[in-house]
């Protein structure tokens, strides 16, 4: 497909209206990237420290009540999922409009099932994992826990983003909602004692699709880039 | 607002270009230079204040055509090249280094454009379709009657085309931007953008064969 000429360039454009954009945009100094990545780090640096702390406050990782390279393999895998999931609908690669949307569609639905099919590939070389029977609250507890550990990368996550996507906001926020989601997986992962497939399934990716549906809200509020009213 | 100076709508041209569209012939004029604008906001991103300058004169003629046409109203193109320009401007911070920025301009000035529609400030289109000022009085009178009826019949069609197809249509043959750069403004894949266009030529070159034929009988 050939492309044409622009033809809008035919179109004059009012001589003081190079001087007022200009002007306006001299009225609200905006830092250069330099700045920019600084307060970036700052607030990824900020995001990440509320999983951390909080999993600090927890007594650290725990390995009682299962194998520790259950554990161990469990969490480097969905470490992997969470760095993928997050340099998949996070990071905009070399475009100022981010990833192609499919690719935040494919982030937001495969995150959760990545996190779960690691979780049952894990279990079938540790079986004795599956004779855990945890209590609802257990879940619940699990549920939250990994909510609130998603909740600093989500923050953090959302500034990098913020009024930036001009084309498809809610998946874009849709996939960093799983994304953070990844991270709070991990999280739990970490601090659980519980191994069955049902906890893992109920108290650990459900809260990564809950995180999902929450990127969809943050992905039309904050990320969506809006003309002024 | 100060008043714009008399644009040119013209309509030979614009119905040139939607004839040799339809007619699936490129045209020799060439593209204005893209790279300068992604330097110029390199360098802007950079700390290079003056170079916000150039960002504008690369990209504000293309821009504000795209707007106008789409707004058919000067002030409202105006304000939402404004919006656009201050929008890159805010993002400044955050421009990638090696990000093209011709589809990001376009995509901004898109989005602004339908949230204004969405808003319910679309202006209403004077009872020609033309812009409301600024006609380009220049051909014969006759040439021009004719020109504007294809552009008349060119307009209805692409009206009652899919939005989708027309958004495709409209930014690679009117706006210049490759189908790669489409697809970004669209989010949507390269394929998708080029099946879409496909339907709009051919739909056009449908519609502008019949106008043609009864012309040849008249």
């Amino acid at each position: 497909m050939t492309t044409s000429p622009p033809s809008s360039g035919s179109s004059p454009l009012p001589a003081e209206l190079r001087a007022r954009i200009l002007a306006a945009a001299s009225a609200s100094p905006v830092p250069s990237r330099a700045v920019g990545r600084r307060r970036q780090a700052v607030a990824l640096a900020a995001g990440f420290a509320v999983p951390v702390a909080l999993s600090l406050y927890l007594g650290g990782p725990t390995f009682r009540a299962r194998p520790v390279p259950y554990v161990v393999a469990l969490a480097v895998a969905w470490l992997g999922v969470a760095l993928a999931a997050t340099l998949g609908g996070v990071t905009r690669g070399r475009s100022m409009l981010g990833r192609p949307a499919f690719v935040h569609f494919l982030v937001a639905a495969v995150t959760p099932v990545a996190l779960l099919a690691t979780a049952l590939l894990t279990s079938t070389a540790w079986p004795e994992t599956q004779d855990d029977h945890p209590v609802a609250a257990a879940h619940a507890i699990c549920v939250a826990v990994t909510l609130v550990c998603a909740l600093g990368p989500l923050g953090a996550f959302a500034v990098l983003r913020r009024h930036s996507d001009p084309v498809a906001p809610r998946l874009t926020g849709a996939a960093i909602g799983a994304a953070s989601g990844g991270w709070g997986a991990v999280v739990i992962e970490l601090h659980c004692t519980h191994a069955s497939t049902v906890h893992v399934l109920l108290g650990h990716v459900l809260p990564v699709v809950l995180l999902t549906l929450i990127g969809v809200l943050v992905g039309d509020r904050v990320v969506a880039l809006r003309g002024a009213a | 607002m100060v008043a714009a100076a008399p644009t040119a709508f013209a309509p030979v041209g614009a119905v040139r270009s939607f004839v040799a569209a339809a007619a699936g012939r490129g045209t020799s004029v060439s593209v204005p230079p893209r790279a300068e604008a992604d330097v110029a906001m390199e360098r802007y991103a950079a700390g290079d204040d003056a170079s916000f300058g150039v960002v504008y004169d690369m990209l504000a003629p293309r821009l504000y055509g795209y707007l106008l046409r789409q707004t058919r109203q000067r002030a409202r193109a105006e304000d939402l090249l404004q919006q656009t320009l201050l929008h890159m401007h805010r993002a400044r911070a955050s421009f990638i280094p090696g990000a093209e920025v011709t589809p990001w301009a376009f995509a901004i000035a898109r989005r602004l454009l339908v949230d204004g529609i969405r808003r319910g400030k679309r202006e209403v289109l004077s009872e020609d379709g033309e812009l409301d000022a600024g006609r380009d009085h220049g051909p014969m009178a006759d040439e021009v009657a004719q020109a504007r009826e294809l552009a008349t019949e060119v307009q209805r069609v692409l009206a009652r085309l899919p939005h989708s197809q027309r958004a495709a249509f409209e930014l690679i043959k009117n706006e210049g931007l490759s189908v790669a750069e489409a697809a970004q403004v669209l989010g949507t894949t390269v394929a998708a953008v080029k099946l879409r266009a496909h339907r709009a030529y051919e739909a056009l070159r449908g519609a502008l064969g019949d106008v043609s034929a009864e012309g040849t009988k008249s």
